[in-house]
């Protein structure tokens, strides 16, 4: 490796980044701004579930049920009707997510002391809305269902606090659950892969340009070759990383727990194994068209569904070891270790191995690869 | 004009297939992706390992043990000698949920005089989706296990728990709440919006780069024919993705299809229309192949956003609400999964549809106009 030829692929490739104002911007910004947009939008804390009411019963128990329902801000009665029919279209057009019918005898068995019954129709094609839909209903079903019976019996209701066994939680790295905290430090990984998207092309353009053969009669090496269109990538990064922690720590209030150097040093590990990645399927395919298609099946899906964002990597069964292939899982792991729990390279360090020995891996076979196709 | 619109959609066909590596990953990468991401998502969220610090060792606290396990949600790993290994274990993401059950809490769950028995749980937060869970399943099991405890060792503690009210639930469109039903049909979406906007952003862009855009200006093709050229081949292989997808949900994730066949097909068409639109207008404002990937980047990442993957659109603050309807996929997986799940017709789709063709008319409409401005630019 010489210097002065690394540096002048360095200068070739840095330039191509920041000659036009779009793609710079593209490249540093974009990450901070994708973050703040996926921040905002992933972390809805209030969940409102629209209900539609059908009152066969009219009663004044019936009308207190449903202000109880609502009142608690979780659901919310978005139509009452009397006809069954015109409930179900709401629930199959989409404008309500759950019914819930009151039959015409639901105060009649109130006041004589007989089990009212209800009943609670779902829709179940989102799981997870209608799960909060059937544990609001039905746990403020039984608590009115116990005070109504309690006053028809002429007594107190029993205290709600009576449960048969205490059960304490405590929340560690993020007590209050709020889930921009959680979101947001993973969240840097997957946007972090846009150098990683744009080196893709770097020895591809050169290739499509014609330009590639050009640089083999030049005295450059490969090994200056490769390092040379790394670094611009690596600074431009880090350059976003360091956005991206300001915006996380200034404007939505992440705790940064652990050392910030720390944190630098295992960004630019996190981004010498993404970009190499990116370089070996830049030497692999012909056409920027090609070296696209496959970058965005390489890292933004796996990097999203595949990283342990949204489902915990342990709740994937065997294919968590396919996950760990994927260098955005570990650099999960590093900023949730770094942002929440505040560790430090003691506990991080198998992660930090794991990603030079990718790193090192794929720049070796880019290089390897690159030579055959020199011929 | 048909004529010259076929010379330049049958050009890139042939450029397509020319290249047989790109062409083979085209059809089976975004198949055999959804395969894996799907795979990895289906179960929800379950099976969090869970170290549990059992000082009992009572019939109650292992019964205990076993309903928690029971629910899925959890996973024993191998018991932990003190409270502080349970946090030790958390910093090294080796647990996510630690339970203890402390001493005495056998004999005070069922001995009435004595206080209520405490059972402390501890959640990683920086998971906050898979912290909810465990906390919700955790209080549902405790409490309803403590009930019946309670009921089973007295027999007043029987009669305290009378059934109070008869709501009988009935789940529709997806009985079983399964979670890959949801899910499936969103990262099909995703994925197909992913491809089909790539294809189509990078005609141009590519022409450009090459400099043969400049060719094009000379030759009688119009700004209009030459997008509606470059649309026909990415709107002929986005559906044969769709299509190779679709077979994938139906077959290997068993999601249900009982709405119209042709009605699903007819209607795919729209939503690929407007993705493509989006494509093209990409290539349009792009100078290099470059900008044009990172723009489509930039893209898909806010369609996952706004395909209410992890968060239902509805409960968005107002101003991304109003955003999200400028993006395909909102309305698409509302058709998407209407015609899948509910079997239903356009009487009950009918705003998204025309919310699409709105949109693919509108966003094609305004790539011809850029494209007809900086043609050479």
């Amino acid at each position: 490796m010489k210097l002065k030829q690394t540096t002048a692929v360095l200068r070739k490739e840095w330039w191509h980044i920041t000659r036009d104002r779009r793609t710079a911007l593209l490249v540093t910004l974009s990450p901070v701004l994708f973050l703040v947009v996926m921040a905002y939008s992933f972390s809805v804390e209030i969940k409102r579930v629209d209900i539609a009411v059908v009152d066969l019963d009219g009663s004044s128990a019936s009308r207190d049920l449903v202000g109880k329902l609502e009142g608690s801000g979780d659901l919310h009665v978005c139509c009452r009707t009397d006809s069954y029919q015109e409930a179900e279209e709401w629930l199959v057009d989409g404008s309500a997510k759950a019914i819930l019918v009151f039959p015409p005898d639901f105060s009649r068995n109130i006041a004589a002391a007989r089990t009212p019954s209800l009943q609670v129709i779902v829709d179940g094609t989102d799981p997870s809305t209608a799960n909060h839909a059937i544990d609001h209903i039905m746990s403020r079903a039984e608590a009115f269902g116990i005070e109504a019976a309690a006053s028809t019996a002429g007594r107190d209701a029993p205290d709600e606090a009576a449960l048969p066994i205490d059960l304490r939680v405590r929340t560690l790295y993020n007590p209050s659950l709020r889930y921009v905290i959680g979101v947001v430090p993973a969240m840097i990984a997957v946007v972090l892969a846009m150098p990683a998207l744009a080196a893709s092309l770097a020895i591809t353009r050169e290739k499509e340009w014609g330009t590639l053969e050009t640089l083999i009669c030049t005295p450059i090496g490969r090994v200056d070759l490769f390092t040379g269109k790394l670094i611009p990538y690596v600074v431009s990064g880090l350059i976003s990383v360091v956005l991206c922690a300001i915006v996380a720590i200034a404007w939505f209030r992440v705790p940064f727990r652990g050392s910030f150097p720390l944190y630098m040093g295992l960004s630019a590990l996190y981004l010498y194994a993404a970009l190499s990645l990116a370089l070996v399927i830049s030497v692999l395919v012909s056409s920027q068209q090609a070296a696209m298609l496959v970058s965005l099946l390489v890292f933004l899906f796996p990097g999203f569904f595949l990283s342990g964002i949204l489902i915990p990597l342990s709740a994937m069964g065997e294919l968590r070891y396919e996950a760990l292939i994927f260098p955005t899982s570990h650099y999960v792991l590093i900023n949730r270790g770094l942002f929440l729990k505040g560790v430090g390279i003691d506990v991080l360090w198998p992660w930090a191995v794991v990603l030079v020995l990718f790193g090192t891996a794929m720049l070796a076979l880019s290089m390897v690869l690159f030579k055959k196709r020199l011929k | 004009m048909l004529n010259r619109i076929w010379t330049l959609a049958r050009k890139d066909l042939t450029q397509f297939a020319r290249d047989r590596a790109l062409a083979l990953f085209i059809i089976f990468g975004p198949m055999l992706e959804l395969v894996l991401v799907a795979q990895a998502t289906s179960a929800g969220i379950a099976h969090l390992p869970t170290a549990v610090l059992d000082q009992d060792r009572t019939t109650e606290s292992r019964a205990l043990v076993t309903a928690l396990r029971n629910t899925e949600t959890f996973e024993m790993t191998s018991p932990p000698e003190t409270a502080d290994d349970i946090a030790d274990a958390m910093d090294r993401d080796a647990i996510m949920v630690g339970i203890v059950i402390p001493d005495g809490f056998g004999a005070d769950l069922t001995d009435p005089n004595t206080p209520q028995p405490q059972v402390q749980i501890l959640v990683d937060g920086s998971e906050p989706a898979a912290a909810d869970t465990a906390i919700r399943t955790a209080q549902a099991l405790v409490a309803s296990y403590g009930a019946a405890a309670v009921a089973s060792s007295t027999v007043a503690g029987a009669e305290a728990f009378p059934q109070v009210m008869d709501a009988r639930l009935r789940v529709r469109f997806n009985e079983e709440l399964k979670e890959s039903n949801y899910t499936v049909p969103s990262e099909m979406g995703f994925m197909l919006a992913a491809i089909t906007v790539m294809v189509a952003a990078l005609g141009i862009a590519r022409e450009r780069e090459l400099g043969t855009l400049e060719q094009l200006t000379v030759t009688p093709l119009r700004s209009t024919e030459l997008v509606i050229g470059k649309a026909i081949p990415a709107i002929v292989i986005s559906y044969v993705v769709f299509l190779m997808m679709l077979g994938v949900s139906l077959v290997v994730f068993h999601v249900p299809m009982r709405g119209s066949w042709p009605l699903l097909l007819a209607v795919a068409a729209f939503y690929l229309f407007v993705e493509l639109g989006w494509g093209i207008m990409a290539s349009a404002v792009s100078a290099t192949q470059l900008q044009a990937l990172l723009l489509v980047f930039v893209f898909i990442m806010v369609e996952i956003v706004f395909s209410g993957y992890a968060f239902p659109v509805e409960n968005m603050p107002p101003a991304l609400q109003v955003v999200s309807n400028l993006f395909p996929i909102k309305h698409w997986l509302i058709i998407f999964r209407s015609i899948l799940l509910k079997g239903a017709g356009p009487s009950v789709f009918w705003r998204e549809l025309v919310a699409l063709a709105i949109l693919g008319v509108g966003v094609m409409g305004a790539a011809v106009l850029v494209l007809r401005r900086n043609r050479l630019g």
